[in-house]
């Protein structure tokens, strides 16, 4: 296990941002940890990166206690934070070699990193600008090339993505993908869900410091996902159909501006089929018809949403 | 290499820039020969202890201790800048303790203050050469001062970046910390003939010890009340040294 917490707590005052969370985090996986805003995913990333210490609980990275050892812990890991961070009057090339310098990489092995880092995350353009001088992606995007400068065994992103275009955003994915195939460990956060189902082998969602779900992204969406969303396209407005369709139990029927019709429904197959027989007994031509499944982003609003209901 | 090494050689070439540099010889330049030749005419000479000074003399070895304030100021926001674009916390997330950290400042400051110091007795020699007494205590006195001086400029630079979080703010204090202590000093006119008041203000402000102490050494004034303010520097160095290393230990990330 790569990152094993037990009863991981975290308060300021009165506020609880972490409140007891036990994670178990297999080497060579890329773990992705989703929740909402204040949910208390960096106050996470804090603690699991030795930068502020837990008010209670354990936690132990690549076999280490993090705790009473945070400086062995840190020589193996990267971190990429939230906030930007970068040297203003570096140039990109000079701040990846400075970095690999504080780092203890020598020369030979830093340079040849620093070129192929500018190759890898596309930077050619911008190796002599000064960061200064950067727009807030490509920042961003040297923020994260510089990680990748040093060796370690647990990479640790928060947001990584932010500000980043489609064609970057892929990039860095896909080059993150390899990075685990080769045996990196990887904590991930984002609130870009589709980023979440694309890059994690697992998936944590946390809400008011707490743990709701730990799982694969295919094991969430077939728990919590059964649901499937059917969308009808109808070539007129028809007066009549909610009422012709009123028949129809087990499901929630929704009808957009009189054309549209929306199931949702876990048979949705079953009722998709009653609804056709309807539409053709009556002679109501359909222009389009799509089957859409529950997405990630779906059963992630879904959890939080019932969570904070039965808090309530 | 030991860790702090690696943040020293971090933060001097982050310092050491160019245009730092360019600023560091090019503004007391302008005060060593601009305004030392031009208010010649109105001063002809300063008594400094025992001796007589012609004003370029006086006024070139009074930059040497501005600029060991100046340089130091600067290289203390180090502080403030790694807090501003989020290296502070990226630094301590890496192969780093912050005692390595606030170490590796600490001897920045001590390195860019010496550089400073330098480079302004080099300019400035021309000026002082005639009044030069140079004995035992001139580079050792230079160099006490310029370490003394450049832990205590630099804690205060550190002591207003942990303290602040605007930048409007903090831009605000160190120019105003800047003003104070650069003109209400002995660095560009002595205290004596100066109305009582700001004479009073001269002596609560270190720059004025700092440059006593450059002067003494270079002009070999050595006397009782050189002691007594190399006391008060050391002294006030090391309480501010000690505020700044314990804000800096428990700044909140």
């Amino acid at each position: 296990m790569s990152i094993i917490t037990r009863s991981l707590f975290k308060s300021y005052g009165n506020l609880v941002a972490v409140n007891g969370i036990d994670l178990d985090i297999r080497g060579g996986k890329v773990f992705g940890f989703l929740g909402p805003n204040g949910a208390g995913k960096s106050t996470t990333i804090k603690l699991l990166t030795t930068l502020i210490p837990p008010t209670s609980g354990t936690i132990q990275i690549l076999g280490l206690d993090a705790i009473k050892n945070p400086l062995d812990v840190r020589k193996r890991i990267g971190v990429v934070l939230q906030q930007p961070s970068y040297e203003p009057n570096l140039s990109v090339e000079k701040s990846l070699e400075k970095y690999g310098m504080m780092w203890d990489v020598d020369r030979k092995t830093r340079k040849d990193r620093t070129d192929e880092l500018i190759d890898v995350f596309e930077l050619q353009e911008i190796r002599k600008k000064k960061n200064e001088d950067l727009s807030i992606g490509q920042r961003r995007r040297v923020q994260v090339a510089r990680e990748f400068i040093h060796d370690m065994d647990l990479l640790f992103l928060d947001e990584p993505t932010v500000g980043l275009d489609p064609g970057a955003r892929r990039n860095l994915l896909d080059f993150l993908k390899n990075k685990a195939r080769d045996g990196l460990t990887i904590f991930y956060t984002t609130h870009v869900l589709t980023e979440a189902e694309y890059l994690c082998d697992e998936i944590a969602v946390i809400n008011k410091g707490k743990i709701l779900a730990v799982d694969s992204p295919e094991h969430l969406k077939s728990t919590f996902g059964q649901e499937k969303t059917i969308k009808i396209h109808l070539l007129d407005r028809i007066e009549k159909l909610p009422n012709l369709l009123s028949s129809i139990a087990g499901c929630k029927i929704d009808f957009n501006a009189g054309t549209d019709i929306i199931i949702q429904s876990s048979k949705a197959e079953i009722i998709l089929s009653q609804v056709l027989s309807i539409l053709i007994e009556n002679n109501i031509p359909i222009e389009d018809l799509s089957a859409m499944p529950t997405t990630l982003e779906e059963i992630f609003l879904k959890m939080v949403k019932e969570k904070n209901a039965s808090n309530n | 290499m030991h860790p702090i090494i690696r943040l020293l050689n971090r933060n001097l070439t982050i310092s050491l820039n160019p245009g730092f540099l360019v600023w560091q010889v090019i503004f007391p330049i302008v005060y060593i020969f601009v305004a030392g030749f031009a208010y010649t005419a109105l001063i002809s000479s300063v008594k400094f202890g025992d001796i007589s000074l012609d004003y370029p003399a006086f006024i070139a070895s009074g930059m040497i201790g501005f600029n060991i304030m100046n340089s130091t100021l600067v290289s203390g926001i180090i502080i403030w800048n790694d807090r501003r674009h989020g290296m502070f916390e990226q630094i301590l997330v890496g192969p780093f303790k912050r005692s390595h950290y606030i170490l590796s400042n600490v001897y920045t400051i001590a390195i860019v203050g010496l550089i400073s110091a330098t480079l302004i007795t080099a300019i400035g020699y021309p000026l002082f050469f005639k009044s030069v007494h140079f004995n035992l205590l001139t580079i050792p006195f230079l160099v006490f001062a310029s370490i003394t001086g450049s832990i205590l400029f630099g804690s205060i630079a550190s002591i207003i970046s942990t303290r602040l979080k605007s930048s409007e703010g903090f831009n605000v204090i160190i120019n105003t910390v800047f003003l104070f202590f650069a003109f209400v000093s002995t660095a560009f006119y002595p205290a004596q003939g100066a109305p009582q008041p700001l004479a009073t203000g001269f002596y609560l402000n270190p720059l004025t010890y700092l440059v006593d102490i450059i002067r003494a050494g270079i002009f070999g004034t050595f006397n009782e009340f050189v002691m007594f303010e190399m006391f008060v520097l050391v002294t006030v160095a090391s309480i501010l040294f000690g505020i700044a290393i314990k804000l800096l230990t428990k700044l909140n990330l």
